[in-house]
């Protein structure tokens, strides 16, 4: 497993996403409400760039006639056909048991793991915590 | 954009010739439409669009917008590089969505239907199309057939305008005798009759469920029903009889209908024939040599074996065309839309029916 820096956790505020490219694969790195989540940017369904779509929130399911608009910012929407994954788990919102998009871990870490050959290097200042991805 | 592997290597296997029955160009603005109309209507026209059943989502591929501005099928550089470069076009065939079709005032239509056109053939066709890979749509304002005829004739000899189009929404099926003298003119020029989903429900146009449905997916849904009433009409009226050269695509009106609306309607015809005793023929002979289909967006089952199933029963091999509908919503990838298909099944489909029926090679 690689470690990647995605950047510094300030460039990439609430409701801001980042692509980056890991290991030959596209990846997008979200932040919900200040906690990081990264999805494959490829949709499973014909292989449109799925980060690159609207950042929503959606409509539960729910009584006919009833509308429960929820999970605002938590919800990534296909920006060829509209399907809808959830960011936090890269499960479709239609059908997450058989329909997902592979999700990869990020945390957010203060120190730099400069003793790591496989960590590309960026010019930051110590007090910066830097987001890291793992593929 | 698509960096896959697995896309790169099909996009190889498409490479030859794949001819795109289905992309949608826009003009930047209005203006650019308008400065090709006379007055009054330069001064009437406030551009297109439906009104209402708009997608709840969004209307085009959001990675569509040209990165230097101007709406998505406006840029042919863009286009180019993210549609025809990226899966191989040698053809893409272009029907611009003009909205002259909903106006009760035929003059109204007809003045827009002429204006893209005169905006397609200056721009697409000749500045834009260097190559030859761009074939264009003559638009009709079927409100007012003979004016349609004489739009038509306007085009005759144009070295890249390939076929007529409509839209599916209208007053009356198609096959009904007030639109004959468009019908004369695509036979007299050989010119295909392409009709494509629009203002299905918008205007003066009917909308072919019962009542206005509440909901976009409902209606877009729907917009098949309206090809089915259509297709019926077509062959019942017997203008494949009074046209003998008149050829109809069906762009956008959904595929795997086909085999059972033919199956009821080859058994009605078994004993209704004398009603329409000029339909000499089983209703569904009819369609080889008069009618294709394009295929986005391709009904998916979860079972590939079904869909190929289907594929046969309609005959794909001869009437199915493949179409992107770029830069639209509901675009069907070319290497991701179809399953594995077999040879020569797939080269039917994606080039050489088209090839065939619009004569490109």
């Amino acid at each position: 497993m690689g470690k990647h820096v995605v950047g510094c956790a300030r460039e990439i505020p609430p409701g801001a996403r980042r692509i980056v490219e890991a290991e030959g694969r596209s990846i997008g790195v979200f932040n919900v409400s200040g906690a990081y989540y990264a999805l494959r940017n490829t949709c499973p369904h014909q292989q449109a760039p799925l980060c690159r779509g609207t950042v929503t929130g959606t409509n539960l399911p729910s009584k006919p006639g009833e509308y429960i608009w929820a999970r605002e910012g938590e919800i990534v929407r296909c920006p060829w056909h509209g399907w809808e994954f959830d960011i936090t788990t890269g499960y479709s919102i239609f059908n997450p048991h058989g329909m997902r998009v592979k999700s990869y871990k990020v945390t957010v870490e203060a120190t730099l793991p400069e003793e790591d050959p496989n960590v590309e290097t960026y010019t930051v200042t110590v007090e910066d915590e830097l987001v890291i991805l793992y593929v | 954009m698509l960096a896959t592997q697995s896309q790169t290597d099909s996009a190889q296997s498409t490479r030859q010739g794949l001819i795109d029955c289905d992309v949608h160009v826009y003009p930047h603005s209005a203006d650019e439409i308008r400065q090709y109309m006379p007055m009054p209507w330069r001064k009437r026209y406030r551009g297109g669009g439906r009104g209402f059943f708009e997608n709840p989502v969004h209307g085009n591929r959001l990675d569509a917008a040209p990165p230097n501005g101007g709406p998505s099928g406006s840029d042919p550089d863009f286009l180019r590089e993210q549609l025809l470069d990226t899966f191989g076009h040698s053809y893409a065939i272009l029907l611009p969505n003009a909205f002259c079709n909903p106006h009760p005032d035929p003059d109204l239509g007809t003045a827009i239907a002429a204006a893209y056109n005169d905006w397609l053939a200056d721009t697409w066709l000749s500045k834009y199309n260097a190559d030859g890979i761009f074939k264009g749509s003559i638009t009709v304002a079927h409100q007012d057939p003979q004016a349609a005829a004489r739009e038509i004739e306007r085009w005759t000899g144009h070295p890249h305008f390939i076929q007529v189009m409509t839209d599916s929404g209208a007053r009356a099926p198609f096959g009904q005798r007030q639109y004959y003298p468009i019908y004369e003119m695509c036979e007299k020029h050989n010119l295909p009759f392409a009709i494509h989903p629009g203002t299905d429900g918008m205007g003066i146009n009917i909308q072919p469920s019962p009542g206005y449905p509440t909901h976009y997916i409902e209606w877009h849904t729907c917009l098949s029903l309206n090809f089915q009433a259509h297709l019926v009409s077509l062959l019942t009226e017997g203008v494949f009889e009074r046209f003998p050269g008149f050829k109809v695509v069906l762009v956008e009106g959904g595929v795997s209908w086909l085999p059972g609306l033919m199956w009821r309607l080859d058994a009605e015809w078994k004993a209704l024939r004398p009603e329409v005793p000029w339909v000499t023929k089983r209703p569904s002979d009819y369609l080889l040599d008069h009618v294709r289909l394009t295929s986005q967006p391709l009904e998916r089952p979860e079972n590939d074996k079904q869909l190929l199933a289907m594929l046969e029963m309609m005959d794909a091999e001869h009437i199915l065309m493949f179409s992107s509908d770029y830069p639209h919503w509901d675009f069907d990838s070319p290497t991701h839309a179809f399953p594995k298909l077999p040879n020569p099944l797939h080269d039917r489909i994606f080039r050489q029916n088209a090839a065939e029926f619009y004569g490109l090679s």
